[in-house]
């Protein structure tokens, strides 16, 4: 059985936190999650959880994110340093956000079993290529010559012109994708939806989506606390922002 | 006060837009106010990430061309990854 590392950024109390792994532990192996955490120290040393890691990078810490251009570079790169640090082996990473919200307890092997069927590097939700379109993101950083430069110096591919979006959350890698991408330093602000699955294909990684049926459950905006029941038995594997669940 | 101002043009520009639509299936993408000033074309309110590209003409014609909006497919490139490129970046 492949081993899967459930990293999980999370800014919250001790106390809520520790609610949260409970929770994750009934979908995934308790020992598979990594706590990322970006809230304050304090609260950071409260959290009774071996696997945990602080992250302290003002390019995370960001308010109007796409604006800021909010990086998950750090996130990746510590992860990547910590997952190098362990005995144990790690053949693929996923990442979620807070209030993304795992619904079925065999949700590793089922994302195991469909980035297996994409023969991909990298799954994610809401993938779009974006390059020469009215995509916001695409448009904001396309103002700086610099981000155009940046993929015809890095890209193994034909075409270098190529620009991906992803969902924030609920990315799957493999391993190898996921550490070769966290060694690559950030050229300048890009932002994370935009850089990541970006510079995956220009290296050569396959990135490909989830299925179509999982989309309708992995939302940008509103809150689908109340919605958790209903999302499951229409057959939702995670659920996301669900970001009243964890005070309720 | 900004924020409401911009909330009502949006749903102005939805409700009583121009149709948009993906020229090659035909399926309604959005409503939007396209409008035409000082040489560029504004385009108000469209929510769908769309392409915009000139009409191909059956007819040679010297005096019209259309621009229309398509949806990039689904990314599907394989992998191809090559240590070799990687480590001469």
């Amino acid at each position: 059985m492949s081993d899967v590392l459930n990293l999980i950024l999370a800014h919250q109390s001790a106390p809520t936190v520790t609610k949260m792994i409970d929770y994750w532990s009934k979908c995934v192996p308790r020992d598979n999650i990594l706590i990322a955490y970006g809230g304050n120290k304090s609260e950071f040393d409260a959290i009774d959880y071996a696997q945990k890691f602080f992250v302290d990078d003002a390019r995370l810490r960001t308010s109007d994110h796409q604006r800021e251009f909010q990086s998950y570079t750090g996130l990746l790169r510590a992860t990547a340093a910590w997952i190098d640090n362990q005995s144990r082996r790690f053949d693929f990473v996923h990442f979620a956000e807070y209030d993304h919200l795992p619904l079925v307890n065999d949700l590793n092997p089922r994302q195991i079993a469909s980035l297996t069927a994409e023969r991909a590097d990298l799954l994610g939700y809401s993938l779009a290529r974006v390059d020469e379109t009215n995509h916001p993101h695409f448009l904001y950083h396309s103002a700086n010559p610099e981000f155009a430069a940046f993929w015809r110096r890095i890209t193994c591919r034909a075409d270098a012109n190529v620009v991906l979006s992803i969902f924030g959350s609920g990315s799957f890698w493999t391993r190898e994708a996921f550490c070769a991408v966290a060694a690559i330093d950030e050229p300048f602000p890009i932002y994370t939806e935009l850089y990541l699955p970006t510079l995956a294909h220009h290296v050569g990684f396959r990135v490909r989506s989830f299925d179509e049926q999982q989309h309708p459950f992995v939302q940008a905006v509103g809150d689908a606390t109340g919605k958790i029941d209903n999302a499951r038995a229409q057959g939702a594997w995670t659920l996301h922002p669900v970001k009243q669940f964890w005070t309720n | 006060m900004r924020n409401l101002l911009r909330a009502l043009a949006l749903k102005l520009a939805q409700t009583f837009g121009a149709r948009v639509v993906n020229s090659e299936t035909g399926e309604l993408l959005g409503k939007a106010l396209i409008i035409p000033w000082r040489g560029k074309i504004h385009i108000i309110g469209l929510g769908s990430v769309v392409k915009p590209v000139f009409q191909p003409q059956k007819r040679l014609a010297y005096w019209k061309q259309e621009i229309v909006f398509i949806v990039p497919p689904k990314p599907d490139f394989p992998n191809e990854r090559d240590s070799r490129k990687i480590d001469n970046r």
